[in-house]
């Protein structure tokens, strides 16, 4: 089985997962008194939210290592890992306002979590974009493994900084948010939903993966050895 | 070290000369720091929200525009005239010409500053006299981060086209971090707080500068070797 | 005590939204992939 394909499958084994977990929290899996039925955004918005940012951590890895060993696998990995971060990052910032309409009353609140995926949605675009930008494979990995070292460290800061924002303009305490500590089905819920999303991050990266190495055989170039 | 020192400082001068002797970048800059000042001044309503309230904030949006109009500068004279080989085949270490860049550009922002900041008390009609020397530590601490950044980021994208905007858009979440703790400081000191409240933001512009400043000097190596 | 909030339809929306940018994605990258 090709790389592509074995992608393919997983992407799609990872479909029904997630279809498995719709089925789940929509129908099986008790309605939030407070929040009421909009709660349940909560099980797709906060995977979605925590992959964005192991998506950019991933890439800041892969990019030191590539700095120091120029294995191009690890380039591939780290521009498939953007990608797919940026579709995790566009999931979030559309479900995020989606939640908070019913429950804050407002579209965008600079919540934490909103702000804080926002500022990487930026930073998978900058790195996107520089990509995008340089013909030759060498430089074009070299100078997105720079930015993409920058992205990761940037990460503690984003979330300290905006932390420190927060912490002066409360949010309007009409109702709180889910609670880290969630009731035992909800829980599983979530559990199941972020399980879905790893597997859909690895299907998308293999798939994308799979893709730049095609695109390089029909010589693009390839930006180092292997 | 000496050495790395010397050679940084030979680069400075370099860029600093060239700089003076023409002038039109620098006199541009303040131009257009004092037009986006007054541009401020027309977008509000005084007797509806005091000056004080949204000084900060208009302090900030300026000096950032200051320093991307200063960075955006920073390779333009070595990429038309081929001088930037020159520079990489000359004994300088890759690190020098980092500081040298950055000090260069740090000279040019804080000119612009200079007279960004009376300008801004001169219009907004903003005492800062009583906290004048924590004032320009703060903003001393954040240019720090920005353009340290943003010196690195001049030479990732100084071959691509559309370099002046491929940097803006790469180099915007990099900065919301040092922003937010320059406001916040900026914000307590006009309003005559002690300085003990604004510690944590200055230990964020700090935590901010000592890493970004680290990780850029270390990483400029790959974004100007061939 | 009071009501449950009445809002399934953002709910339904948000995992609508989802699926699509997903769903979407995943075609996305099989076409590219088919097309060289």
């Amino acid at each position: 089985m090709t790389l592509a394909q074995k992608g393919r499958w997983t992407t799609v084994v990872a479909l029904v997962c997630l279809a498995a977990v719709y089925v789940r929290a929509l129908a099986f899996t008790p309605v939030e008194r407070l929040q009421g039925p909009a709660q349940k955004i909560y099980y797709l918005h906060v995977p979605a939210a925590i992959w964005t940012e192991t998506a950019m951590i991933l890439v800041g890895l892969a990019s030191i290592f590539y700095l120091f060993l120029k294995d191009a696998r690890l380039d591939r990995f780290a521009e498939a890992s953007a990608e797919v971060g940026t579709v995790f990052a566009t999931i979030v910032l559309t479900t995020g306002p989606i939640w908070g309409k019913p429950i804050w009353g407002t579209w965008w609140t600079w919540d934490a979590r909103l702000t804080s995926t926002l500022l990487l949605f930026f930073l998978y675009v900058g790195y996107l974009l520089v990509r995008g930008a340089v013909r030759d494979p060498g430089l074009r990995a070299r100078y997105a493994a720079v930015l993409g070292i920058c992205g990761m460290c940037l990460v503690p800061f984003i979330h300290l900084s905006v932390f420190m924002f927060r912490t002066l303009h409360p949010q309007p305490i009409i109702l709180k948010p889910s609670a880290p500590s969630l009731p035992g089905s909800m829980l599983a819920t979530w559990l199941f939903s972020l399980a879905a999303f790893t597997l859909l991050y690895v299907g998308f990266v293999i798939q994308r993966y799979a893709l730049s190495l095609g695109r390089e055989a029909h010589g693009g170039g390839s930006p180092g050895h292997v | 070290m000496g050495e790395l020192i010397a050679q940084a400082w030979t680069v400075a001068r370099k860029d600093l000369i060239l700089e003076f002797r023409t002038r039109t970048a620098l006199v541009s800059a303040v131009a257009f720091t004092a037009l986006v000042l007054t541009v401020f001044n027309f977008g509000r309503d005084p007797t509806a929200v005091s000056t004080i309230d949204l000084a900060p904030t208009i302090l900030w949006v300026t000096f950032t525009f200051a320093a991307t109009l200063a960075l955006n500068r920073a390779f333009q004279l070595e990429l038309e005239n081929q001088a930037l080989e020159g520079l990489l085949v000359s004994p300088l270490s890759r690190t020098s010409l980092y500081w040298g860049k950055l000090i260069a550009n740090l000279v040019f922002v804080a000119v612009v500053e200079g007279v960004g900041l009376p300008l801004f008390v001169l219009f907004f009609d903003v005492p800062v006299g009583h906290v004048l020397v924590p004032l320009i530590g703060v903003i001393a601490l954040a240019t720090l981060g920005f353009v340290a950044v943003g010196t690195l980021f001049s030479a990732l994208v100084m071959r691509t086209r559309f370099a002046e905007l491929l940097l803006v858009v790469i180099l915007l979440p990099f900065l919301v971090p040092p922003l937010i703790g320059a406001v916040q400081a900026t914000a307590r000191l006009l309003d005559g707080r002690p300085l003990s409240e604004s510690v944590g933001y200055l230990k964020l512009l700090a935590a901010y500068d000592i890493v970004f400043v680290s990780l850029a000097s270390f990483l400029f190596r790959f974004a100007v070797d061939e | 005590m009071s009501e449950v909030p009445q809002n399934a339809s953002y709910m339904v929306a948000a995992y609508v939204i989802t699926a699509v940018i997903l769903v979407g994605y995943a075609v996305s990258l099989y076409r590219r992939t088919n097309k060289p």
